[in-house]
């Protein structure tokens, strides 16, 4: 019988293999990335994402252009090149715009859509569900979190003004690792936890961008007008995970009296936090009667 | 009869609202209609059979399984469309129904065959790679269906798939829901408040009223066991009348010329052979007054 009298035969059943919750994760979650970076979409869709990916290579491979072109004695000396820890204070810009947009994006527009609904009818629960919207953030952001920094590390390498030792690149390397993921993990926790407050997507992102710049903006009034203690830049979102990434470089950072492990207990709190919120709104969220 | 879902005494209540009231019900395989009133707890139910809530009391088992703890095990062989607008405008609708078949477990390669197969099925193969957003109302619902029914499932739970529809494209939908039911080897349960469309498609009906179960049964049963004779004797109505009594029989006169008989079909066959035959009485007319679905409906639901 041929191939071409598929649809005459009517319907096919399928007996073949059903792979576990695992695969729906992941499916969930690939989807998901999809979504937040714009793709099989809309050209307006794609174009934040893209644009602020471009925002945040561009510092990258302009400062591999100086480091091949301007011989190292100048370049150290007029400090055209920034460490790979102050690198961040290049992209802020592009990190916040990213963090505001992605996560309302991945989890407001279920909800809104109704798309919530269909995915509880399937094989995911609310915690499954959760968990493939975090393994789609934190992967996104670390294509700004991450990304410029490794560009930075192989190009400057290429051109021979890289890490002299093996060993020392390898630490980079894995500083790099370390320092993206903390800034994803903090960020995705924070986006999300918005993002679960309401439906409407341009309210999450706003409600980041807010609690990002006006954290920043309270403590740093409340240390220098009214003489709080400077632990209340615990506080900070925009400060604590860039803070922590010196410290992960190695470097003292723009407040030394913090202790790392402050910073790290601040981070975690923050994150756990976050992912309790989330937990929270999802598990009282009443999907169909 | 192979019983797909089985509840046992399920209450389910939301705040003071007691939605279902301890419902006992079986549901097997084919087309059931879940019939009721907006607001009777038809998608409470739909609801409990998906694991998406816990009932309050009783035990329910769907497949075998018991959604409250083996939710995602059930889940994986249901199919559900839900009854309002919920899906993405800006994703295509292959994109999406073969997202969903991935979803409930299906490799992806399988998963982008059956998406298209399922569009195909449901008469949007040619326009399966348009953005759902483009997609008129009867479009949207069919996209429902083919992305409830891609991965194969073994129950379909359809919350009211006519809704918004016209009423050609309700012909359409209702045509292939039967389809999905007899050529595809699906069972379905299919939401709906309308008793034409449930009559038209279904094999046996649980109705719902209240959030009790009134009626259920398959049509032939719940038709057959709400009917009556009517008898119609060509004079004497009301000696007639007399001698069925005195057989035994529950006899209504219905205006001057006919009798109406309730109970057992032979009983009541033979109890009018006889009793014509005694009297010398002629037959104008005796027939099975056959009831719709929507006198056991009303009788049900005691509206």
């Amino acid at each position: 019988m041929s191939e071409a009298h598929i649809y005459e035969q009517g319907y096919r059943s399928y007996d073949g293999p059903r792979l576990g919750v695992s695969a729906s994760v992941r499916s969930l979650a690939i989807h998901s990335i999809r979504r937040g970076l714009g793709l099989r979409r809309t050209f307006w869709a794609k174009l934040l994402p893209i644009a602020t990916v471009v925002i945040a290579y561009v510092p990258a491979i302009v400062f591999v252009g100086i480091a091949a072109l301007i011989p190292d004695e100048i370049t150290d000396e007029i400090d055209a090149i920034p460490s790979y820890a102050d690198y961040f204070g290049n992209i802020t810009a592009a990190i916040l715009l990213f963090v505001a947009v992605v996560g309302p994006e991945v989890l407001c527009s279920d909800r809104r859509n109704g798309m919530l609904g269909m995915y509880l009818a399937s094989p995911l629960t609310r915690e499954t569900y959760l968990l493939a919207k975090v393994l789609a953030v934190v992967p996104v952001l670390l294509l700004v979190t991450l990304g410029p920094q490794l560009l930075l590390l192989v190009g400057r390498s290429l051109v021979d003004a890289g890490p002299e030792t093996a060993t020392d690149f390898v630490l980079v390397l894995v500083r790099s690792l370390a320092a993206g993921l903390v800034v994803s993990t903090v960020y995705t926790a924070i986006s999300l936890a918005a993002a679960s407050l309401t439906e409407r997507r341009a309210f999450a992102s706003a409600g980041v961008i807010l609690a990002l710049l006006l954290s920043g903006a309270v403590t740093s009034a409340l240390v220098e007008n009214a003489d709080f203690d400077r632990r209340i830049y615990l506080l900070n979102l925009g400060f604590l995970p860039i803070e922590l990434v010196q410290r992960i470089y190695g470097e003292l950072g723009s407040e030394p009296s913090l202790t790392t492990a402050s910073l790290v207990a601040a981070v975690a709190a923050w994150v756990l936090g976050s992912a309790a919120l989330v937990l929270w709104r999802y598990r009282k969220l009443t999907v169909s009667r | 009869m192979t019983t797909i879902v089985r509840a046992t005494g399920v209450v389910k209540r939301w705040g003071d609202t007691t939605a279902l009231a301890g419902i006992d019900a079986e549901i097997g395989a084919g087309v059931t209609g879940l019939l009721g009133a907006n607001g009777a707890g038809k998608t409470t139910l739909l609801g409990l059979i998906l694991g998406l809530h816990r009932q309050d009391d009783g035990t329910l088992e769907v497949l075998g399984l018991d959604p409250t703890t083996a939710g995602p095990e059930v889940r994986a062989r249901l199919g559900y469309a839900p009854e309002h607008d919920a899906l993405p405008g800006d994703v295509r609708a292959h994109d999406l129904v073969r997202h969903m078949a991935e979803i409930h477990g299906l490799p992806s390669k399988e998963a982008v065959g059956r998406a298209s197969d399922a569009l195909w099925h449901v008469g949007l193969g040619e326009e399966r790679f348009r953005p759902v957003g483009t997609m008129s109302t009867g479009q949207k619902q069919r996209v429902k269906l083919a992305s409830a029914m891609a991965h194969d499932p073994a129950l379909l739970l359809l919350d009211e798939p006519t809704n918004g529809l016209d009423p050609m494209q309700r012909d359409a939908m209702l045509t292939l829901i039967r389809r999905i039911g007899t050529e595809f080897g699906i069972s379905v349960i299919l939401s709906s408040h309308l008793l034409e469309e449930v009559e038209r498609v279904c094999d046996s009906v649980l109705i719902l009223s209240g959030g009790t179960v009134v009626s259920s049964g398959t049509l032939d049963e719940l038709r057959g066991g709400g009917g009556a004779f009517i008898v119609e004797p060509d004079g004497r109505v009301d000696e007639l009348a007399a001698a069925l009594q005195r057989h035994g029989l529950e006899v209504e006169v219905l205006g001057t010329t006919r009798l109406s008989l309730n109970g057992d079909e032979i009983e009541i066959t033979d109890a009018i052979r006889d009793a014509c035959a005694e009297l010398g009485i002629g037959l104008r007319r005796l027939q099975r007054r056959t009831a719709t679905l929507e006198d056991v409906f009303l009788a049900g639901t005691g509206v």
